[in-house]
């Protein structure tokens, strides 16, 4: 007969509050995206989709999922082959001023976001494009640029080094080395660092503020006018929908790329 | 001499986003220290006084503010991850290890946005947390969270939770478990355990996970806005008011300066004490 | 007048190398000819230098002076994937994302055979580490053994000139070892090809080299064939290195003229019949060397070999021998090796035994 362990109660019931914490934002958007009136109530009296058919036919929304989806694509993209180039410069090369141009690629990550846009909004002006994709992808690009180098660039230190020397050895020059074998392994973590770098580049929002204009907006920026100015459930319908389909990508990338291997989390 | 064009390939594209964003900050550089011509977007020349303008209360108290809350976030949400963190690390059972990871990191992808407008629905006086509150008879009058420091705080905890989750995995995940196992042989409780044996070995990435957290946090700017709705300010909130509302430039690159210097001074403090805390313990 | 090649024209030549890695000397001006066809054993404990010679001449480390030669050229100035040599990895190395064909193919894909030729080649390299059939298997299915003898195929599909092996069996159990090293040996019978071996097991080195190299600190200590190691080891650190052996601390020799004493302290001298060339005069100074296999037991009759008495400190049984150690008053800690299990109970640790020292083959060192 098992005792009642209850230090270990506690602690699973610490632990379901705090995801709960965590999930409960997500669980009052869904919720909300089927209420059937303007003014929300808890808990929703009925359930209704005109919410959701109103965000999908909203002209702004439509607008800005397309600028989102176009931006996203060129910067995941611009991103993905900067990034690894980056990451095998760092991971072969040693060369004077190596150190400072890593703290430069790294630092948006610690520059706060609406810093970084706001100096692209400048930059944008003084180079008078402004009014178009080109310096949204630019930021953005900047923007997400370290976690593509990171995931490549863990993927890359987890070749087995002899790999490389072995492909030398059999006849393999360096570009014949870097192509069949060092590009293949290397396939999973650009996979990731490409997969992360659009979901975060479409739903970006404090630099995007400062350099879309109101023709290029993004998603999000649309959906921070559509707050300021009305208050129903619209927003909850198209945030349900962002997360859904932003959990169900982590789920299949999951699946397929190991989300641990990309955040570097192991397990004991 | 195959070497050398493979070398460049792979340098121009880094220098190219080096330079970009280099550029991009000069500027805020640049504007800081220009003249405000008031109704226009031009400006005139060099001048300390956008500068001097920080020293008046209101931005201020935005500065201090804004590394109050950044601190307090970092506090609670490295509470509150901790066992979290720990749980994901050390279950013997796969399927709640990636239960746990999706729901950790699944919020981080969902963006600013969404996550701020999902809390204007719980913490209004008509919202959630007060509805239910209500319901089951714990309070008689909504509780005000919206336009507070409290509901910031509620809202900028729960978003730090994710990356301090990954951070203090990642070094939770560092420490063999045989040390706690070895410790536990010696004779020590569950509690002794933790704060002597997974709390110390732990600490680079305590501080680690609070120090990117408050530096993070110094730059949110979404929730402030919807959440703080005018009554908490930020220093991003300050740049953006006076960038979009009195297109004042110069002052606002003027306080994306602070920003920026208050960051790097948060990160440097960061490396020098897990520097001389990781010569302590001897791990990497 | 025409060039005519020589038939022994070396497969591989170090000519004075040296390589350092910062204060480091891996090696010290190391001086090695390596013959075609034989198989050459570099033998030594970590650090001695040897991975760093195996990684010179595939070319993944330069000398910083000194010549290296692969069948009379030198290759100082040439990279790795122009050497022609094969070399197979401690850990197997295996492309994790291709299978066992296209893994053993890849170094005649880099050398442009035509498409067909390569599939039959790929089978024969197969066939000779006996995986036929295996081509579909991927590198990430197969157990240590197996994927050993993939990088083994690998290596040689192509017929490289020199065949390098960077210690391949250290990461095989002690049965799975044994069986590979039976089969590296007919490997190299029916190839032919110049290999050189890698290892820190010296017992390794005995039962496959046809010469083998001992180093210890960057510099070779002695170049012999097998056998030669074992009887005639050059000095006390290949003594101690090649099998077992009992070190006799330093004695002052005593040459008359049919025999020799060496005395060591308390009274203890071990006396020996003169060799001829024996070198030794009286006063010298040297350190004695005797295998376990040449001290027994002392019995009837008495053969003439010198004998001391000790007392016995363990008995280590091996099964088909025993190893057994004796306390003797200045020489210290004497190790014999006995045939069988019986001296455990004949001679109970703590009795006293005497013992028999067959000098005739014992090492003699100056020192």
């Amino acid at each position: 007969m098992s005792k009642f362990n209850w230090r270990s109660f506690l602690f699973w019931t610490l632990i379901a509050a705090l995801l709960l914490y965590m999930t409960l934002p997500a669980i009052v958007v869904i919720m909300a995206s089927f209420n059937p009136g303007e003014v929300l109530s808890f808990p929703p009296n009925g359930l209704s989709v005109r919410w959701y058919i109103k965000a999908v036919t909203y002209p702004d929304f439509q607008i800005a999922f397309k600028n989102g989806i176009i931006v996203a694509a060129l910067a995941s993209t611009l991103a993905l082959v900067f990034g690894s180039a980056v990451a095998l410069l760092v991971s072969r090369y040693y060369f004077t001023g190596r150190g400072l141009l890593e703290t430069i690629l790294s630092a948006p990550l610690i520059v706060p976001h609406f810093t970084t846009g706001f100096g692209f909004l400048l930059l944008g002006a003084h180079l008078g494009i402004t009014q178009t994709y080109l310096i949204i992808v630019m930021a953005h690009v900047v923007l997400v640029l370290p976690f593509v180098t990171r995931a490549v660039y863990v993927s890359l230190q987890n070749i087995d080094p002899n790999l490389e020397r072995a492909a030398a050895n059999l006849g393999a020059s360096p570009i014949k080395s870097l192509w069949r074998v060092t590009l293949p392994l290397m396939l999973p973590g650009m996979a990731g660092g490409w997969l992360v770098a659009t979901i975060l580049s479409f739903t970006e929002f404090s630099a995007s503020l400062y350099v879309t204009a109101s023709r290029t907006q993004t998603l999000p920026v649309a959906m921070y006018n559509y707050i300021r100015e009305y208050t129903d459930p619209t927003i909850a319908a198209i945030s349900a929908l962002l997360i859904v389909i932003t959990t169900l990508i982590m789920i299949v990338a999951n699946r397929f790329l190991g989300l641990r291997k990309i955040l570097a989390i192991e397990s004991h | 001499m195959q070497n050398r064009v493979v070398f460049l390939l792979f340098l121009l594209p880094a220098l190219l986003v080096a330079f970009f964003f280099v550029s991009a900050l000069t500027e805020i550089f640049q504007y800081s220290f220009r003249e405000f011509i008031p109704g226009s977007l031009d400006v005139g020349g060099f001048t300390w006084a956008n500068f001097a303008r920080i020293n008046r209360p209101i931005y201020f108290f935005a500065i201090l503010d804004t590394f109050w809350l950044a601190f307090l976030t970092a506090l609670f949400a490295l509470l509150l991850s901790y066992p979290l963190a720990y749980a994901l690390v050390r279950t013997e059972r796969e399927w709640l290890r990636t239960l746990l990871i999706i729901l950790a990191i699944t919020p981080l992808f969902t963006g600013e946005i969404v996550r701020t407008y999902a809390w204007t629905l719980l913490l209004g006086t008509e919202g959630m947390i007060n509805t239910i509150l209500k319901g089951i008879g714990l309070i008689d009058t909504p509780i005000a969270l919206m336009y507070t420091r409290v509901g910031v705080v509620i809202a900028l905890v729960q978003f730090a939770m994710p990356v301090m989750i990954i951070l203090l995995a990642t070094a939770i995940s560092h420490v063999n478990s045989d040390y706690e196992k070895a410790a536990s042989n010696l004779g020590a409780s569950p509690g002794q355990v933790f704060w002597r044996v997974t709390v110390p070995l732990t600490m680079p990435g305590i501080i680690a996970g609070f120090i990117v957290i408050c530096a993070w946090t110094m730059s949110a700017f979404a929730t402030p806005q919807l959440i703080g709705g005018g009554k908490i300010l930020m220093i991003s909130n300050v740049v953006y008011l006076t960038g979009f509302s009195a297109l004042n430039f110069p002052f606002a690159a003027t306080m994306s300066v602070v920003a920026l210097v208050s960051a790097f001074v948060v990160l440097a403090l960061m490396k020098l004490m897990t520097a001389r805390i990781e010569n302590k313990i001897a791990i990497h | 007048m025409s060039i005519v090649l020589n038939k022994e024209m070396q497969a591989v030549e170090f000519v004075k190398v040296t390589k350092s890695f910062g204060p480091m000397l891996a090696v010290n001006a190391v001086s090695l000819s390596i013959r075609r066809g034989e198989f050459l054993t570099v033998l030594g404990p970590s650090g001695c230098g040897k991975s760093t010679l195996l990684n010179m001449i595939a070319g993944f480390q330069t000398q910083d002076s000194g010549e290296i030669r692969i069948e009379g050229k030198d290759v100082s100035s040439m990279p790795p994937y122009k050497r022609d040599t094969g070399m197979v990895f401690q850990n197997y190395a295996l492309f994790p994302h291709m299978n066992v064909r296209d893994n053993v193919a890849f170094g005649l894909q880099m050398r442009k055979h035509p498409k067909h030729d390569i599939d039959t080649e790929v089978a024969k390299a197969l066939a000779m580490v006996k995986l036929e059939g295996m081509e579909a298997r991927k590198a990430r299915q197969l157990s240590g053994g197996q994927q050993q003898r993939v990088a083994l195929a690998r290596a040689i599909a192509f017929g490289p000139k020199v065949l390098l092996l960077d210690e391949p069996l250290s990461a095989l159990d002690k049965s799975l070892r044994s069986q590979m090293q039976v089969e590296l040996k007919e490997l190299h019978e029916r190839t032919g090809l110049t290999t050189i071996f890698v290892t820190h097991d010296q017992g390794e080195a005995l039962s496959l080299s046809d010469r083998i190299v001992v180093m210890s600190k960057g510099e070779i200590q002695q170049v012999s064939k097998p056998l030669d190691l074992y009887r005639h080891p050059a000095n006390g650190f290949v003594a101690s290195f090649i099998g077992e052996i009992n070190a006799f601390p330093v004695a002052d020799c005593i040459v008359a003229n049919d025999h020799v004493r060496f005395a060591f302290g308390e009274n203890i001298t071990l006396r020996a019949p003169r060799r001829d060339g024996q070198p030794l005069k009286t006063g010298d100074k040297v350190n004695l060397f005797v295998r376990p296999e040449h001290i027994a037991v002392a019995g009837q009759p008495d053969n003439g070999d010198p004998r001391v008495t000790g007392r016995i400190v363990t008995h280590i049984y091996q099964g088909t021998h025993t190893i057994t150690r004796v306390t003797v008053p200045a020489l210290g800690l004497v190790e014999l090796r006995v045939e069988g299990g019986d001296i455990i109970e004949r001679r109970p640790v703590g009795s006293d035994v005497d013992l028999a020292i067959m000098l005739d083959n014992a090492v003699i060192i100056r020192s």
